[in-house]
């Protein structure tokens, strides 16, 4: 533990922070330069992901690993990791969000900078190594989150999913510091590694502390929307900016998987064995629940946004599918399948943003009818992100089921990888539903008020070739996953 | 040559695999072509893929007719699971490989008036099927069949879907369903086997056939994997009673659509069986044997009842191709090679024929936009031509001696009945129903006075539509006056498989998993064995 304010470390955050700051000042006294927003905030977010491969010791592998403020915040290669897959889902999110402004009227330098500000918290957040550090960083991404869900304020329904997600996210940010308070209570530390040293160190079982972990598991299952705690992402992603939900629905799980992760990690670092038995068993019940709620309400779904949230917490089933086996080994899945989700996810809803107009309406998947030969691009990118969801070689989010039932098999979980594949093949069937509309029926809509601009169709282009790519080649990527999640 | 793009320069199977999805880049940048631009490029590239695949047929086969195995060099895809881009052609693989090919074009040209919209894309859908098909057959790494064998998913789906008949999205649906159900268990097995691999070999991960084939497992473990496995396969053959996607399929599908189905996509159900279910879980297959043999004869005889009640021509056609393949699935169970050799021609004709019968029965719809028999009637007299192929590939399909059918069908019964009994001579009764069912459709089709004022005035058939079945007649013909040319590069491909099989039925059951010794030292065991069979 380093005892000195490295402010390098922090380089990434404050290069964000300052980006949002500059736009917004230029928001005030440029607003001409309104236009050129977007690539200024795609700027400055690949500026912050150089900045945190430039700052991450790269160069010593295996004791990589770096942290400043007294040791709260640490940058190694998996930060660098997780950071970069955030911000490939910020460049997404930003990349879509330009036609839609324009196309609603509501252009402002607010929504740049504020998305880039719910980075900052994500970057935190998951390289915080400390519970209130943590609980900080999180509310600086809740508060940024909540302001973008009702930034189309014109619309009621913008407005009542932002009330709903800020309702619940309030209670459970109540939840999490609760948690927070009652570990502490009970090992005596907010750090991860003094929670596990503490639970180690004590012959029995800390009902205080098991009791804050659950809590904490609630507020973080909340932000990855995992069943039983999912019940307002179908209502936020539907009222929220299409554009917004494509950050919305990944970015903040990438971060929560992260603390999850560490979360457990202590408590395995910690435990006697049965103990973390039991945990893993809660965290398989999670899993199980998430992948058959999600599935099952996804299928009846008319929408196309509210099928996305239930298909999400499907995904974050199969992701905890990963996390049930307890051990380092398991981040490798868990990065992989969370990069594959930020590409298909972020890029359905990217499409979405695009090819639906009327925000406040529903976004109805029959509407696509026939649209597949109008929108040839936008179709085959649509197609190969649902393609992807469930889970179709030769993309990304095939390897990525692969390498997390692969994980399960290998701990002897056969039971829950052949739940995992049986109701995903539920799953191919709502996703097929899209490409089957865009292609094999005929055209019920005429497009009307669509804008689509040449960086919708980049982002939308951007997240299917890379889902193709890097599950054509995952060599590359998987080899170097392995190399960081290695580093201890 | 070690490269990708090396192999894909070279003479090699490599080509083969990818040239057909090559072909399709292009295409994709010309969505909005015209339709002819479209037919015409796409029939080049399924020739030259035709060319291809006949070069490397040439430069292959053995000088006295037999096919050894030839390995592409394998490249490292996966190094972290140690994933071998492997792909390897020996004579079982290489009629159906070949086969595929030849249909192709084929179905480019039965497709030609029939398609109507989106060319480019039924283009892209077709080759990028031919790809997959192939890969699947080539693949000796299991990871790599894996890929494959979902790849072919999307295109089918796509070629039903969209240029299908009324019910055509539950068609298109219901096949994918039912293919990725079944292939989704596989994948667990295959993780647990390559798990099970990398635990037993030190650490060091491998998905290849071979290495999977010296994996010794106990009865009870062989089950599950077997399971898993045979369902996938049965599936896709179709096997009573996982058999129902298949005629709505057929029945929604396009012509185009159901000759590839017919003629390549069954074959992997079969091929399947043959070369991973029976051989990589030996025990198993013989535990599971009376219920599959029972399930294969319930098909060959349920498969031709129905087909015999049917009013629409398609359906005939497609529920006798439930039957034809209930035949090749009874010889794969009896482990003969006589039978054996019969399953992989009958596999072959059953492309051919069933092909044909799907073509002829498009050809028809294209001109009535009907498939009933009471449309039809007395069609001999307006269109001769047509009347003599319907014929002719039906009698190929009912088994008459001097064509195709006949030759594998009686090799599987003769080479079944000493190892399998009595359900063989049940079986055989498919062939008397078969005879039963194809004689109604030609009677009721082309025989008669015509009934339909509508029919007096069509066209016989055009000399694009001649020459998309000549070749198909030619080759039933061949093989059925001389089977000996097609029998004999896979002979000793199946007779290794079988030694193998066989000797590794008799070993004792293990009480927990090991591996064989490499395949090297396998070799020449499977050598010796061969030796001692002669």
């Amino acid at each position: 533990m380093s005892h000195h304010f490295n402010w390098m470390l922090l380089l990434p955050e404050l290069v964000l922070t300052a980006g949002g700051v500059v736009i917004l000042l230029l928001e005030a006294i440029a607003i001409s330069l309104r236009r050129s927003f977007t690539v200024l905030a795609v700027l400055v977010t690949l500026g912050a992901g150089y900045a945190a491969y430039y700052v991450t010791p790269l160069h010593h592998v295996l004791t990589g690993r770096d942290a400043t403020f007294n040791g709260l915040i640490e940058t190694s290669p998996v930060t660098l990791a997780f950071t970069l897959v955030v911000l490939l889902a910020t460049v997404i999110s930003l990349l879509a969000s330009q036609s839609y402004l324009r196309r609603e009227g509501i252009l402002a330098g607010e929504y740049h900078a504020l998305l880039l500000w719910c980075a900052v918290g994500l970057l935190l957040m998951l390289r915080a190594t400390e519970l209130l550090t943590v609980f900080l960083a999180l509310e600086t991404l809740s508060l940024s989150l909540y302001c973008l869900a009702a930034f189309h304020r014109r619309i009621s329904i913008s407005s009542e999913a932002a009330i709903k997600y800020f309702l619940m996210g309030a209670f459970v940010s109540a939840f999490a510091l609760y948690g927070i308070a009652l570990i502490y209570g009970g090992t005596g530390s907010t750090h991860f590694e003094g929670i596990g040293h503490a639970l180690a160190a004590q012959p029995f079982t800390n009902v205080l502390a098991s009791l804050g972990f659950l809590m904490l598991i609630a507020a973080f299952g909340f932000k990855m929307s995992i069943a039983p705690f999912h019940a307002w992402s179908p209502d936020a992603y539907q009222g929220a900016p299409s554009p917004f939900v494509a950050f919305l629905s990944v970015a903040p799980k990438v971060a929560s998987a992260l603390v999850l992760y560490r979360l457990l990690d202590a408590i395995v670092q910690g435990g006697t064995a049965p103990n973390a038995y039991k945990w893993s068993t809660v965290v398989a019940i999670l899993s199980v629940a998430s992948m058959v709620v999600g599935n099952f309400l996804a299928v009846v779904q008319r929408d196309i946004k509210r099928m996305l949230a239930y298909s999400g917490v499907a995904h974050m089933g199969y992701l905890l599918l990963a996390l049930v086996v307890m051990d380092r080994a398991s981040l490798m899945p868990v990065l992989v399948y969370l990069l594959a989700y930020v590409l298909m996810n972020a890029g359905a809803f990217t499409v979405v943003s695009l090819l639906y107009s009327w925000p406040g309406e529903q976004h109805l998947i029959s509407d696509l009818g026939g649209w597949g030969y109008r929108y040839p691009l936008l179709g085959a990118c649509l197609a190969v992100c649902m393609l992807s969801l469930g889970g179709i070689p030769p993309t990304l989010g095939f390897f990525g089921k692969y390498v997390v039932f692969l994980n399960a098999v290998g701990d002897g979980r056969e039971g829950l990888a052949v739940t995992g594949v049986l109701v995903s093949l539920v799953g191919v069937f709502y996703y097929l539903r899209v490409v089957y509309y865009l292609y094999m029926k005929p055209e019920t809509r005429q497009p009307e008020g669509l804008l689509i601009d040449v960086w919708g169709r980049a982002a939308a282009v951007l997240a299917a070739l890379g889902t193709l790519a890097l599950g054509l080649w995952p060599t590359g990527l998987l080899h170097w996953l392995i190399a960081a999640t290695a580093v201890k | 040559m070690d490269t990708f793009f090396g192999l894909l320069a070279g003479n090699t199977l490599t080509r083969l695999v990818f040239f057909p999805a090559l072909a399709a880049i292009p295409l994709l940048f010309l969505v909005k072509a015209s339709a002819k631009t479209a037919k015409i490029y796409v029939l080049i590239a399924s020739l030259v893929e035709l060319a291809f695949g006949i070069f490397y047929l040439a430069t292959h086969l053995g000088a006295d007719g037999s096919f050894a195995l030839v390995h592409d060099a394998p490249l490292t895809w996966i190094a972290s699971y140690g994933i071998k881009y492997d792909l390897a052609m020996d004579g079982i693989s290489m009629p159906l490989v070949l086969l595929g090919i030849f249909l192709v074009p084929i179905v480019i040209l039965g497709s030609w008036k029939g398609i109507h919209d989106h060319w480019p894309l039924f283009g892209v859908s077709l080759l990028l099927l031919t790809t997959g098909v192939l890969g699947a057959l080539l693949a000796y790494d299991l990871f790599v069949f894996y890929v494959f064998w979902e790849v072919m998913l999307v295109p089918m789906y796509l070629l039903i879907g969209i240029w299908g008949g009324e019910r055509k999205i539950y068609a298109a649906v219901k096949f994918f369903l039912y293919t990725m159900a079944g292939s989704l268990l596989m994948l667990i097995a295959i993780l647990w086997m390559a798990w099970t691999f990398q635990k037993l070999n030190g650490g060091v991960w491998s998905f290849a056939y071979a290495d999977m084939l010296r994996l010794n497992l106990p009865e009870h473990q062989q089950i599950w994997l077997f399971a898993a496995f045979a369902l996938t396969f049965a599936i896709k053959v179709p096997m009573f009673p996982v058999h129902t996607w298949l005629p709505d399929a057929h029945v929604e599908a396009p012509t185009g659509g159901s000759v590839i189905l017919a003629g390549i996509l069954l074959k992997l159900g079969t091929y399947g069986f043959l070369r991973f279910a029976l051989p990589l879980f030996p025990h198993a297959s013989v535990v599971a044997r009376p219920l599959l043999l029972a399930l294969a004869v319930i098909g060959i005889i349920y498969g031709a009842l129905v087909a015999w009640v049917q009013v629409d021509m398609k359906k005939l056609v497609a529920y006798s191709s439930i039957a034809h393949l209930g035949f090749v699935m009874l010889g794969l169970l009896a482990a003969d090679i006589v039978a054996w050799q019969g399953s992989l021609l009958q596999m072959v004709n059953h492309g051919l024929s069933t092909g044909a019968l799907f073509l002829l029965v498009g050809m028809l719809y294209d001109r009535r936009h009907t498939k009933k028999f009471d449309e039809f009637g007395g069609l001999a007299k307006v269109m001769p031509v047509f009347a003599f192929f319907l014929v002719f590939a039906s009698l190929a399909s009912v088994g008459l001696p001097a064509l195709n059918g006949f030759v594998g069908e009686f090799m599987i019964l003769t080479g079944s009945f000493r190892i399998l009994g009595w359900p063989v001579a049940v079986a055989t009764f498919g062939v008397v129903l078969a005879a039963l069912y194809l004689l109604k459709m030609i009677q009721l089709t082309i025989w008669g006075p015509i009934t339909k004022e509508e029919n007096k005035k069509l066209s016989d058939l055009s000399f694009r539509e001649v020459a998309a079945l000549v070749p198909l007649c030619v080759l039933m013909l061949w093989i059925g006056v001389a089977p000996n040319a097609f029998l004999q590069p896979s002979r000793q491909a199946l007779v290794d498989v079988l030694a193998q099989y066989k000797q590794r039925i008799e070993e004792p059951d293990v009480r927990e998993a090991s591996l064989r010794p490499p395949p090297t030292e396998v070799a020449v065991v499977a050598a010796k064995a061969t030796e001692a069979g002669r």
